[in-house]
Formats: C-alpha cells, structure tokens, sequence
C-alpha cells in the first residue's frame, strides 16, 4: 500500500504538487492523469524520491519512505519511464538483469530470470539478450524496459508515460501486455498517463490532477457517469463520454438470457463499445455472448447498450 | 576482428621498422654517409638510440600517467553536484591553457623549476592535464540524462553509476583527451632536451646547433614513428571500447 498524506512539491516559488493525500492499494492499477505541469509525473518520482517532497509524508507498505535507505527503497520498485532509459553499452540480457545483479543474485538465477522475463514480454530470449539496445525497436525497447523493471520482482511498479513515444500499434500491444501482466501478478501499478482513452482502458482507479491539485480519484466508471466538475467533465472529453462509458462496462453488464442472435458470438469480456462496434459492422442489433469456454451465455441487445446506466 | 586485421598488420610493421632503427641505427651509418657527404659523423653516438628511446618514453609515460589520473579525477569532480562550483573555473583554465604553445610552457618552466628532466616532466604533466579534464568534462556531460536517470531511479548508487554507467559511455571521449595530451607530449618531450632532459629531441637539438641535419633527420624519425605508433595504438583501443556501438 502507499499512501501519501498531505504531500506537497515546492520549487522555486512554484507548488508542483498541492497537499495531496491518497491511498493506493495493493494490486491496484493506479493512474495518475492531467495536463502537462499538473504534477503527475511528480508525485510518481516523489513515491520513489527522484525528487524529495517538501511537505507531508508519504508511506509504502507503512513506513515513511525518508526512513528507507534510498537504493533499496527504489530496488524495491520497478521504474518504467518514456524515453526507456536502457543502458547503451550493456547488451539486453545484462540490462534486464542489472537489479538482480545489484541485489546479488548468481549468474545462473539471472539468466534464469532473463529468459523468463523476455518469453512474458514476447521476445525470443535466444536472439534479443545478446542485443543491444540501438539494435531494437522502440516497442521492443520499451518491452526490455518493462522487463528491467519487473527483473527483481518488485512490489510497485511506477510507470511515467511509458507508451507515449511508441507508434499506436506498438502502444496498443504493450497495454494489453501490461494489463496481462498486472491481473497474472496483481502487483501494484503507479501509471501516470495524459491519454484518457489509456487511463480509462488501464486504470483500477483514475486521480485527475490539475495544477498540482487532485481533482477527482474514482473508477473509470464513476468518472464518466459522474465527473466532479467542468473540468474533469472536459478532460474526459464531453463529446465522447457517452462512447468511453461504453468502453468501460463489459457486455455481460447488459446480458439477456436466451440466445436470438444468429452469427459469430462476442466474447463475454468484451465492452459494449466493443459489441457497438461489431454490431454496426454487421448491421445487427443484436449478438450473442459467448464466456471463455465458447458455451453461449446469453445476448446483447442495441438497445441496451443505450439504456442510461 | 578480421576487419582490424589491416589496422593491426599497419601498426605491428610499423612497431618493427621503429624498434629496428632504434636497435640499429648505426648500421645505417653509408645511409646517411652517401646523404650528407659533407658530415664527418653522420650517426649520433653520444648515446645509444634505445636509452634515449627510453628516456623519452619514461619522460611521455610518466607525465601522461599523472595527467590521466589527475585530469579524470578533476573532469569527475566538477561535474559532481559537489564540485560543480568548481567547473566554470576549470573550464576557463582548460580552455585558455590550451592556446599556450607547449614550448612556451617549458620555457616559462625553466625560470620557475630550473634544468632539468624535472622541470620536463612538470611542464608536460600540467600541459597534458588540459585536454584530459576537458574531454572528460564534455564526455561525463555528453552521458544522455535519461539514461543517468533510469540508473538512478532502478536503484543504482552514485558510485555504480559513475563506474558502471558514466565513465563507459563517456570513455571513447576521455580516452581522445588522453590521445591528445599523449601526442602533445611525445613531441614536447623532444622539445624538453632544450631544458636539459635527455629524450629523442637530444640529438634533434645537438644536430641544429652542430649544423648537423643527419642527427636531426634521425631523432625526428624516430619522434615521428613514436607518435604514429601511439596514435594507431589509441585508435584500435577507442575501436574496442565502441565495439557495442558496431553491431
């Protein structure tokens, strides 16, 4: 758990950060979204004292970080940050191994551990760890980059934008890795974003900062259904609350039982935006569901999906 | 490594012609004789070619190791939060140390320290020192600031990261400090026997007041190949340490 109370960031005059309290759980997938300059990316690197905080304090796991020896307390979590960050001059085997390696780990363990971490992020461990970095894709970077940072199996991971500089498709595959990742491990995730469309598709629990202020802290669904002001109302993007409200509610939300729809089934994990989109594609107004098994489990009706939740 | 193969063979024949002419010298006495048919000793004999080889050496190896390890240390200690007070300063002396001429540096040497292979290797050392703490400067600056961050931020401490992840990156550029200050010195150090220090130079000097160009022509030959030799040496090492860089 890490819990900030009353935290704030001053410097040069400025309030980065503005008294911000909150309680991030264990296993949760936390998302930290808002403007450029409204302190996100501070309160991620305060959490793991990139930078100190000026005032309040903040915990993990219920001791005050400044009573934690500052190397281990970052050893403790993995740090994923935009521009990656991979050593240059280290092939990628001893780049995801350097915690291990730190923490003293034998070179079999490593090795060991190298090859497991490079299998979960889909690369072939036998042809990318004796790479080099500039020999990769920025996608296939920022996999090592996850990689490192997973490599000690730490208790948090604090990820800074961390798909912002991928192209979409490379973006698109490295969220549904992380969100894999997180539901097999159910390790605490600190995610800052200023993409809506991320935080809402990643995020347990979304904090709209604004300013060095915390706005709103809420589920994907209780923001869109009830955003605290105009300003998050905006920032969830008015025009497309209604489809992102679909997006983040599963189909078997709307379920009808009985099967009345004829062709390919949609999966019961699906969103409704998913099972929207499917539908105007086929030119249905219906589908039926199907659970991971393939055994129909009920229908999905247009209607439904435009019934105010 | 086979495409060092031509690099190597260049710089292992030239490393024999040299030893050569330092070990016979004199057995190309009717050489120089059938040249300067004027000379009644158109070899230098006052010493033997391999002790002021290795006077010479000596001189260059020790100034430039001092310079190295002094040089490097300053070029880390002021772009350390610590001494970073500390870096405009040494900045301005590099920079302004540098449009000396290193023959003026020896002979404001002499006035100051006296004859001498002393006041030599004083000279050379501080001359030497200025390339290195300014390549070392711009090399631990040159470091991409993401990557001294995500060190940071993995839990490296300051020492690892300087040791594991600042000085490599940073040593193809300290090590073309290094290059410098050791070719600068090479030919300084030829320079010095004006001061009194036995080198290669000895017989440079000995030659011009004698009107003696066949002892000139030998010691300058042998400087040359000197610097020649460390130069290639230098560039097959600055090659290794980029190799990552290569694939």
């Amino acid at each position: 758990m890490i819990e900030l109370d009353h935290v704030s960031k001053r410097y040069d005059g400025l309030i980065a950060v503005d008294n911000v309290s909150l309680t991030i759980d264990d296993g949760e997938l936390f998302v930290l979204i808002g403007p450029s300059g409204s302190g996100k990316s501070t309160i991620l690197r305060m959490i793991n004292r990139l930078m100190p905080h000026s005032s309040g304090t903040i915990r993990i796991g219920g001791s005050d970080i400044t009573q934690l020896d500052i190397a281990s307390l970052r050893r403790r979590m993995g740090y994923v940050i935009q521009s990656i960050g991979l050593f240059p001059h280290w092939t990628i085997e001893r780049n995801v191994g350097a915690v291990p390696e730190m923490l003293g780990w034998d070179r079999a363990r490593i090795a060991a551990r190298v090859t497991e971490l490079l299998t979960l992020l889909r690369l072939d461990p036998a042809t990318v760890r004796r790479k080099y970095p500039h020999q990769l894709s920025g996608g296939q970077q920022q996999r090592v980059g996850v990689a490192r940072a997973l490599a000690a199996d730490p208790e948090v991971l604090l990820m800074d934008e961390p798909f912002g500089a991928l192209d979409p498709v490379a973006r698109d595959a490295l969220q549904i890795e992380i969100a894999q990742i997180q539901r097999a491990s159910r390790k605490t995730i600190v995610f800052v974003t200023h993409d809506m469309e991320e935080a809402l598709r990643l995020g347990s629990r979304i904090a709209i900062l604004e300013r060095g202020r915390l706005v709103q802290c809420a589920s994907p669904l209780e923001l869109l259904r009830a955003p605290a002001n105009d300003f998050v109302r905006g920032f969830v993007g008015q025009d497309e609350r209604g489809i992102r409200l679909l997006s983040v509610v599963p189909v078997t939300e709307r379920l009808r039982p009985g099967d009345d729809a004829s062709g390919e089934p949609i999966a019961a994990t699906a969103s409704l935006r998913q099972a929207l989109s499917r539908m105007i594609e086929r030119g249905a107004d219906r589908l039926s569901v199907a659970d991971d098994s393939g055994a129909r489990v009920g229908t999905i009706h247009l209607a439904d999906l435009v019934r105010q939740a | 490594m086979t495409h060092h193969s031509i690099l190597s063979e260049r710089l292992v024949w030239i490393t024999l012609v040299f030893v050569a002419l330092v070990l016979f010298m004199p057995a190309l006495r009717p050489i120089f004789a059938w040249l300067f048919p004027a000379l009644d000793r158109p070899v230098y004999r006052l010493d033997s070619f391999l002790s002021l080889t290795l006077a010479h050496l000596a001189l260059v190896a020790a100034s430039s190791l001092v310079s190295a390890i002094v040089g490097t240390a300053a070029g880390i200690f002021v772009t350390r939060r610590s001494g970073a007070e500390f870096r405009g300063i040494v900045e301005t002396i590099v920079t302004v140390g540098q449009t000396f001429p290193p023959v003026a540096v020896l002979a404001l040497a002499v006035p100051l320290i006296g004859f001498g292979a002393g006041p030599a290797l004083i000279a050379l050392t501080i001359y030497g020192l200025l390339p290195i703490v300014g390549n070392t400067i711009s090399g631990l600056t040159s470091v991409p600031p993401d990557t001294a961050e995500a060190a940071r931020g993995i839990g490296m401490r300051p020492g690892r990261i300087l040791l594991q992840v600042e000085l490599p990156l940073a040593a193809p550029v300290i090590l073309a400090g290094v290059r410098i200050s050791v070719i600068i010195n090479l030919g300084t150090a030829a320079i010095a026997s004006t001061v009194g220090a036995k080198s290669l130079g000895t017989p440079i000097i000995v030659g011009l007041n004698g009107g003696n160009t066949a002892y000139v022509l030998q010691g300058a030959i042998l400087v040359g190949l000197l610097a020649i030799i460390t130069d290639l040496g230098f560039e097959r090492l600055v090659t290794r340490l980029q190799r990552w860089r290569l694939v």
